[in-house]
């Protein structure tokens, strides 16, 4: 088990959140889309650029900035 | 008699669709004074009962960050609906229900109109209502809005709550020890002083200055600086206790056990996922293509000229 900000999640690699390191109304917005503690998320792909980066979790697919992603910590599963 | 119904819920949960379908085009479109959100209000009649039906702007929860949110919230407290119909997204469970348990900490008369149950049903969601509906204590009516199935029912479970009027108590759950003290210390200052108990439950007022909330702070220093000062330095107390132990914020960790409360009744058999939920819908396939990392350039400059084929030649 290895704890990695969102940023460095490969594509597929899937996780449950550790932490949000967000304050204020970031951290707020993120906690309103269900990303808190706990949750399990899977990291669907990235734009062109890398950045956005769009996710899964709890049935439904959210895409976040990077510098968004940063605050996101997850605790990635091994591969298999 | 006459009784006021507001429809509340996520974005993208169906208000707008299921308000067209029961005030058809008697409908009355508006703003909110001071504010350019939209205000749209229209009636529906049952058995005789003429209510006003109000939609509210689409929110995820119920902050002062945004003026959606402001402006819902506002609209709630101050003009107390008879009932709030909260209209859930009936494939996103938990993430709408959210919502809901702030308006049941709000202490409001919630009726909730589980929406777009085809959609669930499609993507092999399966809920027990009748289990959801006792472990929140709320009515929970399934409705399609788009066909306007339901939408009796929700209306008859909706003039029942108001017919009732049964006194609804703001909702009680444990936010972890460090602040269901800090809530416990602030309860008696707050209604000793009667601090905004005229609108707000007391629980509520508490909760918010532990949020760090700032309309409710700006409120309580112009209504009565002393107590709402003394307030301020249990919620610094905290703040500062929970950044040191747990590394994080009041906010989150309320937040934090709000999802749990949510879990752990949807946990109780209340859902059934038939299929595999990673499994992807229709749109998220096209997705897949259409964003793809090499495809999706291509795809893009093929759509814009052709359509630049199609205007000029």
């Amino acid at each position: 088990m290895q704890k990695l900000g969102m940023r460095q999640m490969k594509k597929k690699q899937s996780g449950t959140i550790t932490s949000i390191l967000a304050d204020g109304e970031l951290g707020r917005r993120i906690r309103d889309m269900g990303l808190v503690p706990g949750t399990k998320i899977q990291i669907m792909g990235r734009a062109p650029l890398f950045d956005p980066v769009a996710l899964r979790a709890m049935g439904f697919t959210l895409t976040l900035r990077n510098n968004e992603a940063n605050y996101i910590v997850v605790e990635v599963e091994e591969e298999k | 008699m006459n009784a006021t119904i507001a429809l509340a819920g996520n974005p993208n949960s169906g208000k707008t669709t299921l308000f067209n379908e029961l005030t058809g085009a008697r409908q009355h479109v508006g703003n909110y004074p001071g504010v350019t959100v939209e205000k749209k209000t229209g009636t529906y009649t049952i058995n005789e009962l003429k209510v006003t039906i109000v939609d509210l702007p689409g929110t995820y929860s119920l902050t002062a960050y945004s003026l959606e949110e402001v402006v819902a919230r506002d609209f709630l407290v101050r003009e107390k609906p008879g009932v709030v119909v909260n209209i859930i997204d009936a494939s996103n469970l938990e993430r709408n229900l959210y919502l809901t348990l702030q308006f049941m900490e709000l202490g409001l008369p919630v009726c909730i109109a589980l929406n777009m149950m085809d959609v669930a049903k499609n993507r092999g969601i399966k809920i027990d209502i009748n289990k959801l509906s006792k472990l929140l204590g709320v009515p929970v009516i399934a409705t399609i809005a788009r066909n306007g199935k339901g939408k009796k029912e929700l209306m008859d479970a909706a003039a029942n709550i108001n017919t009732n009027r049964a006194k609804t108590s703001p909702l009680d759950i444990s936010y972890g020890d460090d602040i269901d003290n800090a809530i416990a210390e602030m309860e008696p200052l707050i209604s000793n002083a009667t601090f905004l108990t005229q609108t707000y439950p007391t629980r509520w007022i508490a909760l918010k200055y532990i949020e760090n909330d700032e309309q409710i702070q700006a409120l309580g220093d112009s209504k009565n600086p002393g107590v709402s000062a003394k307030l301020k330095k249990i919620t610094d107390r905290v703040s500062s206790h929970i950044s040191k132990t747990l590394n994080t914020y009041p906010e989150a960790v309320i937040a934090d056990h709000r999802y749990g409360h949510i879990r752990s009744i949807i946990r109780q058999d209340v859902i059934t996922y038939q299929q595999d939920q990673s499994r992807l819908q229709l749109s998220d396939k096209i997705d897949q293509v259409v964003t793809n990392r090499f495809a999706g350039p291509l795809i893009m400059v093929a759509i814009i000229f052709s359509l630049y084929q199609f205007t000029f030649s």
